[in-house]
């Protein structure tokens, strides 16, 4: 079976080798034949690194620890669905499950478009070929996960050995998250390829247009919010399993998996300068390869052991492969744009300072100053050693000073970009839009000075928060409005109706709503307490408005694991509420300790408990409180975000304007009179052949 | 004349809200600010200095990676923790505390890199990267400002090629 599995492998490796060398050909000798050949080769792939995946996960599930990998992260012990996510518990394996993942973006790519788009096609996929290359270059002969264990005798030849027991899986990733926490993330590092293969091929074929970027659009939001979900999952895991009451430590890791999330947010809305205006098209096919960029060095990170982390795997010579691989597709990338640099030229003009283009060209200087300021901080430790021989530390706090602003000026953009009309807002329009959510924004902050808010982050954040909301909420109102009155329908049906016919639109509000909930929930932060007290049965500590009451203390037990248990009891105002079971596990087969939280989670706070085990002083048990006020409305955020980009993706609803007389005026019109000059009074975009939305 | 029929015009209900929101806001920011005791000096002071423990990025008051007893907090960060209360407890000031962890552990320690010489930089380069950007847009910006103030206003006759650019982006904006 291994060798059915390694032999797989190298198959993909000559299939996509062929891919390569044979789309080149194709497009040099303009051979159409051999094109499509190596376009089915780039498909074949995917079927066999499926198979190899398949092997190996056979291993997993027979408990056969001849392999060094299987032997290395499973057991007998081990429930069934870790035993299938253990394959990306380690480098080789993960790395696999990454050429998997990107041969399933490869082949649905390929595939969907296959009769489509023939001159750019070839591109795309030698460009695809290119890094799935790449990476089966790694699996094959840099970190095979299919090393069988052996041993040499006496006379020195090698036998083949089978374990009869592995040495478990590490118990932080035995949790349900960590089953698709790595998928996500890894859906979104290897779904930006996508994007960035199609730049690179409209690029080198000179493709005419913006026609990249409409077929691009959705596979970009798709990397885009897998990448998003595998962070918020990161952070959620962080929070739940590793107990020190936090979900973000700026740890290089989680810094890398934010930076292209970061700079494909920045491209999901430069597009928009290029589709609407032709403009910033050099800027766009940066950001992407930039994008791409982050995603591998994003990855090589975590392998590399270049920057310390608590997430990285055991250091080892891969680092080499990935910087000479980001060499390379930096030349390729200079040089395709170098070459075809006027093909790139574009007409822009801005009109007026105060309009879209301009609120999507802060929006694109702030995104990067974060991205830069994330991705500066995580490196300058490597760096300052490098050039003084001294080793420094750039910690949290350097990141939060630096990018809290940033983030508070990018919420403020949030809730102001949408609602400036392309090429010149008036000043009439912007009173007319601005001047409600802005005092709705102040309110809030005087309101939430009255009730304690002391500090000067949150409470500009709780303004900018209700400033947003509310811009976000007026614009879905006065669309309805509009429709409401015209169709007789009721304000929520109109709602819908609004929604359906532009969905890219108000899908980007309901994401914009999500961040805020994101920032709501980061900026409860700021009031987090907690307190750490060695307890007897009987005694009791207090955090806030709760009391928790010590019961007991035992010791539960099972194949697994050997337990210490604090059984808690939690009073507020005098009355019991709950009760509370913190843990602390120590897991046999691979005898690491793991704490279970007991987080007692509400919109309002979450009242997160930890058996931070027994003090050496005393020998008596520690428990350690937290009280984090809104937590629970960063996942909550998440969810809405996802739904939001889901919402985006859907075609428009077209409105059925052919039934209509010709006398009346088009909706679109209508609605932009009725607004009041809204984004969509603005000359370009009002015209009767248009199909998409009121506000476009 | 025109300036004076706009200085005339009624103020808006909005405006007004807007004026007075701000005005609550602003008087609500004269309140007193609350002082930190002894153990809240001590947590802040963990959060300043960082874990040795050489796998981690987490300062001593955030560890959150398994180590030695339990997960959360490693046994380094536990020990630099116990450090710093035992020193706030003997009185000693902030940057008396954080200086000996750096005579103990060297500059390593600090979560903020120090503001001198190279490590300066680290600071320097956040603020100095965005305002250069800015600068830089800021020229483009011009560059494309001149260019619509240079754009014929129209005649008798259009080139071809005008018309050409200005049917796709007609095209463009039907597009979407």
């Amino acid at each position: 079976m291994d060798i059915f599995g390694s032999f797989a492998l190298l198959l993909a490796f000559l299939a996509t080798v062929y891919a390569f060398v044979a789309g080149i050909v194709g497009i040099l000798t303009r051979r159409t034949l051999l094109a499509k050949s190596a376009r089915n080769a780039g498909m074949a792939v995917f079927g066999l690194i499926t198979l190899a995946v398949a092997s190996l996960e056979y291993f997993f599930f027979t408990d056969d620890f001849s392999l060094a990998y299987v032997a290395a992260h499973s057991n007998h012990a081990l429930p069934i669905y870790y035993k299938f996510s253990a394959l990306w518990a380690g480098q080789e394996g993960s790395l696999l499950w990454w050429s998997w993942l990107l041969s399933i973006y490869v082949f649905f790519a390929l595939f969907l478009n296959r009769k489509k788009h023939p001159e750019l096609m070839p591109y795309v996929g030698v460009t695809l070929a290119g890094v799935q290359t790449f990476f089966l270059i790694l699996n094959n002969f840099v970190a095979s996960p299919f090393h069988v264990l052996a041993s040499a005798d006496s006379a020195g030849v090698m036998h083949m050995a089978r374990l009869s027991e592995g040495s478990g899986l590490n118990p932080l990733l035995q949790y349900p998250e960590m089953v698709i926490h790595p998928p996500m993330l890894y859906l979104g590092y290897t779904g930006f390829t996508i994007p960035f293969a199609f730049a690179l091929a409209a690029l080198l074929g000179r493709y005419p247009g913006e026609k990249w970027i409409h077929i691009t659009r959705r596979w970009t939001m798709v990397a885009w919010c897998f990448q998003g979900i595998g962070v918020l999952l990161g952070a959620h895991w962080a929070y739940a399993v590793l107990g020190w009451g936090g979900y973000w430590a700026w740890d290089p890791v989680e810094n890398a998996a934010l930076l292209p999330w970061i700079t494909g947010t920045a491209f999901l809305h430069s597009v928009m300068m290029q589709e609407k205006r032709g403009m910033m098209r050099v800027w766009n096919v940066w950001l992407v390869f930039i994008t791409f960029m982050l995603c591998i060095l994003g990855t090589s990170l975590t392998r590399t052991g270049i920057v310390s982390s608590v997430h990285a795997f055991a250091e080892s010579s891969i680092g080499g492969w990935f910087f000479g691989f980001l060499a390379i597709v930096f030349v390729v990338c200079l040089a395709a744009w170098y070459k075809n640099r006027d093909y790139l030229r574009s007409d822009n003009q801005l009109d007026s300072l105060v309009s879209r283009e301009s609120s999507f060209l802060f929006n694109n200087l702030i995104l990067l100053a974060a991205c830069f300021a994330v991705l500066w901080g995580t490196l300058f430790p490597v760096l300052s050693e490098w050039v003084t021989g001294n080793k420094i530390s750039v910690g949290p706090p350097f990141f939060n000073k630096v990018n809290v602003p940033i983030a508070l000026f990018l919420l403020f953009l949030t809730g102001v970009g949408p609602l400036l009309a392309w090429r010149k807002t008036s000043t009439d329009a912007l009173k007319r839009n601005f001047a409600w959510p802005l005092a709705g924004g102040l309110l809030a902050g005087g309101a939430g000075f009255a009730f304690g808010f002391r500090s000067f982050y949150p409470l500009v954040c709780l303004i900018l928060s209700a400033f947003v909301t509310l811009t976000i909420f007026s614009e879905f109102y006065r669309g309805a409005r509009v429709i409401a009155s015209r169709d007789g329908s009721n304000l929520l049906s109109a709602v819908g109706e609004l929604t359906m016919r532009n969905t890219r639109r108000y899908g980007g509000y309901v994401v914009h709503f999500a961040m805020v909930l994101i920032f709501v929930g980061i900026a409860g932060s700021a009031f987090n307490q907690d307190i750490q007290k060695e307890l007897k049965v009987g005694q009791s500590l207090t955090i806030g408005p709760y009391t928790i009451l010590c019961q007991n203390f035992d010791q539960p037990s099972t194949d697994n694991y050997q337990s210490e248990r604090a059984t808690l009891e939690v009073f507020r105002n005098g009355h019991s509420q709950m009760m509370l079971y913190p843990e602390r596990r120590l897991f046999l087969a691979s005898q690491v300790t793991e704490t279970i939280v007991a987080n007692e989670s509400t919109p309002v706070h979450d009242l997160y408990v930890v058996y931070a085990g027994r003090s050496p002083d005393t020998n008596l048990p520690v428990i350690h409180a937290y009280l984090n006020p809104l937590v629970k409305w960063i996942w909550f955020g998440g969810i809405v975000m996802v739904l939001g980009t889901c919402l985006a993706m859907i075609p428009d609803r077209r409105p059925a304007m052919v039934l209509r007389p010709a006398t009346e005026r088009p909706w679109s019109d209508t609605i932009a009179r009725r607004a009041g000059g809204s984004p969509a009074a603005s000359p370009v975009t009002s015209s009767p052949i248009r199909k998409s939305g009121p506000h476009d | 004349m025109i300036e004076m029929a706009r200085d005339t015009k009624p103020v808006s209900l909005a405006t007004r809200a807007v004026a007075a929101a701000l005005f609550f806001a602003v008087s609500l920011a004269l309140a007193p600010v609350l002082r930190a005791d002894d153990s809240a000096r001590a947590k802040a002071l963990s959060k300043k200095v960082m874990c040795m423990c050489g796998g981690c990025n987490d300062t001593a008051g955030t560890c959150n990676h398994t180590g030695g007893a339990f997960s959360g907090p490693c046994d380094t960060a536990k020990a630099m923790q116990k450090e710093v209360s035992q020193r706030v407890d003997r009185g000693d000031s902030d940057d008396l505390i954080l200086q000996s962890f750096v005579q103990e552990y060297g500059p390593t320690v600090l979560p903020d890199p120090p503001k001198k010489g190279f490590t300066s930089l680290v600071w320097i380069a956040p603020v100095v990267a965005p305002l250069i950007a800015l600068f830089l847009i800021w020229e483009v910006v011009r560059r494309w400002r001149r260019r619509v103030a240079l754009a014929p206003a129209g005649g008798p006759a259009i080139p071809p090629e005008l018309l050409d650019r200005a049917r796709k982006e007609a095209s463009r904006h039907s597009d979407e």
